[in-house]
């Protein structure tokens, strides 16, 4: 396998099935440092699904996912995909952060301790360090007041971004994120919008998989349309929104989002 | 203290009505009857200690006649009265005055007499009390043997059920086959025969232990199925987005088990958990079938020595006690584990 060095993350022909059903269809896609990628389309294109195959949430099918230029993840014995060992899969997962749709913050654990939680379990820091890298995540997300409550006394808005400072308490090279405003009361999106947007200030690469059109506008350095399971249009955003009104079928879903 | 005060005022009424006797008994001498005789002969015998002989020669003097003097039969029954007084049958000295009062209402002896029985006569609940104060000691060493294996299981049987929990849960097929072998075995036979069977059918295979040991393990293995299959249903009960997100900030399955599912699942397990514990609490009196001396054991040793149901009735009490104790400290732990559910 000839593998690239000049992206961060690169996938060949991604393919996922479940069951008789074709989720991810030969996906190609090259991330390159610091970019930010939008996914966009209608649901059941295979957007999450792919996203979730990136952090091996899913476990594809066929094709390569080539991380900081190392194919990663999977060994391939007679043929078929077989995932790697778990601590491997562990150790890329910890440089790949996600944040979810519906946030799935550990409700046992107060504001700092899910923030902590990452850089103390899984990198094995010592209760000060993730202690000083918790506090400094929870004061870039807006939240340090916070710290000591339960997620249940939180708002939408607030859970998510503790979720997102749970992820980049892990420093990671890439942020995934799946629907992130898609589970909020329209008034509370707009601070977590903020959020993304400075990390993505700060030079985060993230792809981003959303139906809230601000991001691909805003945010994106590329916007990719999906339909079932495979990529049919992608450009910057000036060329999306102009050019992708040339595409009946990208049209027909602007139109119903917007 | 109050038990005590009116032994005392027991004492010194028998000793008032002995005075009376003797005094009674000189004016008796005095007017000499045909039964003289018996009545020398109940008091060689009471004084000789063979009480219910006298009795029985007292009684021989018949109720006087229409119109008959009855000192004689006056004299008898007080006497009578005053021996079953002494041998603490309230009830019957009650008769014999009665059978006096019937004929003469008046009789100022009868009446003080009647008196003093109503208000020495036990009631019902005192000898409770006093059955209760012999037999606490021994059922009390039971209640501690229950109390032992309750313990010994409530230890055991957890972590027994967390491991085939996590064994039936496990991708590994021969783990979880094994695990789910133990659950169907363990609850599907009854617990009383899986007793029998470590206690007196594994010394046909060479394995003896003593009935302590057979107990806890009896016990503790039929729990840890029950429990793994509760444990196994809470875990599976937390949203898989919680393992999704454990995995996702690169948690193996181990830490993400440790640290964010089985944490959760605490709250959840409490009632069905509390409910086992319970019913182990009653299900220990099954091993008083392999020689352990626990409470129900104890008790049933006291009902057939005495015949006395106040040692079941303690029994039951003491049972209650424990089921008690143990809602309100499996309440307390529930609403501990759950404290970060309160908004």
């Amino acid at each position: 396998m000839n593998t690239d060095n000049q992206y961060l993350l690169s996938l060949k022909g991604i393919t996922k099935h479940f069951k008789s059903l074709t989720a991810v269809n030969g996906v190609n896609l090259d991330v390159s440092s610091g970019e930010k990628l939008v996914i966009i389309g209608p649901s059941g294109s295979g957007k999450s699904t792919l996203l979730r195959a990136i952090n091996f949430l899913e476990v594809i099918d066929d094709g390569h996912i080539i991380f900081e230029g190392k194919e990663a993840g999977y060994i391939r014995k007679n043929g078929r995909l077989h995932l790697d060992k778990p601590q491997v899969i562990s150790a890329l997962r910890s440089e790949i952060g996600m944040v979810f749709q519906h946030f799935h913050l550990f409700p046992h654990m107060t504001v700092l301790e899910n923030v902590m939680e990452g850089p103390l379990t899984v990198q094995k820091k010592s209760r000060e360090e993730a202690l000083e890298i918790a506090l400094a995540m929870l004061a870039k997300v807006g939240l340090i007041d916070k710290k000591g409550v339960y997620p249940a006394t939180l708002s939408g808005g607030q859970k998510q971004r503790v979720a997102i400072a749970r992820a980049i308490a892990m420093k990671p090279k890439l942020m995934l994120f799946d629907e992130p405003t898609s589970a909020l009361d329209p008034e509370l999106v707009g601070e977590v919008f903020e959020t993304i947007r400075s990390l993505a200030v700060d030079g985060m690469t993230m792809i981003i998989v959303t139906h809230h059109m601000g991001f691909a506008r805003e945010l994106a350095d590329r916007v990719m349309f999906m339909e079932s399971g495979n990529f049919l249009a992608e450009g910057t955003p000036q060329e999306f929104f102009a050019e992708g009104m040339n595409n009946e079928r990208i049209r027909t879903f602007l139109n119903r989002i917007l | 203290m109050a038990f005590f005060s009116k032994f005392i005022s027991r004492v010194a009424i028998t000793a008032l009505l002995f005075l009376c006797t003797t005094l009674s008994s000189q004016s008796v001498q005095a007017t000499a009857t045909d039964y003289d005789q018996l009545f020398r002969k109940a008091g060689d015998l009471q004084s000789s200690g063979d009480l219910n002989a006298a009795l029985e020669i007292l009684r021989q003097i018949p109720t006087p006649a229409k119109g008959e003097e009855g000192d004689d039969f006056v004299r008898s029954r007080m006497q009578m009265g005053r021996i079953h007084f002494s041998l603490d049958e309230q009830d019957k000295a009650l008769i014999v005055t009665k059978e006096v009062l019937a004929l003469y209402p008046d009789n100022s002896e009868a009446k003080n007499f009647l008196a003093s029985i109503n208000k020495q006569k036990r009631p019902a609940y005192m000898n409770f009390f006093k059955d209760a104060v012999s037999f606490l000691p021994s059922l009390m060493k039971g209640a501690l043997m229950t109390l032992l294996l309750v313990l010994c299981t409530m230890l055991i049987s957890p972590l027994g059920g967390l491991f085939i929990a996590l064994g039936r849960i496990s991708p590994f097929k021969p783990l979880s086959s094994v695990c789910w072998f133990i659950i169907w075995f363990f609850r599907g036979t009854p617990l009383l025969l899986q007793l029998f069977f470590i206690y007196y059918g594994l010394p046909s295979l060479g394995i003896t232990m003593p009935p302590m040991t057979a107990a806890v393990i009896g016990l503790g293995i039929n729990y840890s199925a029950y429990l793994g299959e509760i444990i196994r249903g809470a875990i599976q009960s937390i949203d898989h987005g919680q393992m999704e997100a454990a995995k996702a900030i690169g948690m193996t399955y181990r830490q993400a088990m440790r640290r964010v599912i089985i944490p959760q699942t605490y709250k959840r397990l409490m009632p069905p958990v509390g409910n086992e514990f319970i019913a182990l609490i009653k299900d220990t009196a099954l091993v008083s079938t392999i020689a352990m001396v626990e409470l129900m054991r104890s008790a049933d040793q006291l009902f057939n020595t005495y015949f006395n149901i106040t040692a079941l009735v303690l029994a039951a009490l003491i049972y209650l006690l424990l089921t008690t104790i143990f809602t309100f400290i499996f309440e307390k732990i529930e609403y501990r584990a759950g404290i970060y559910e309160h908004r």
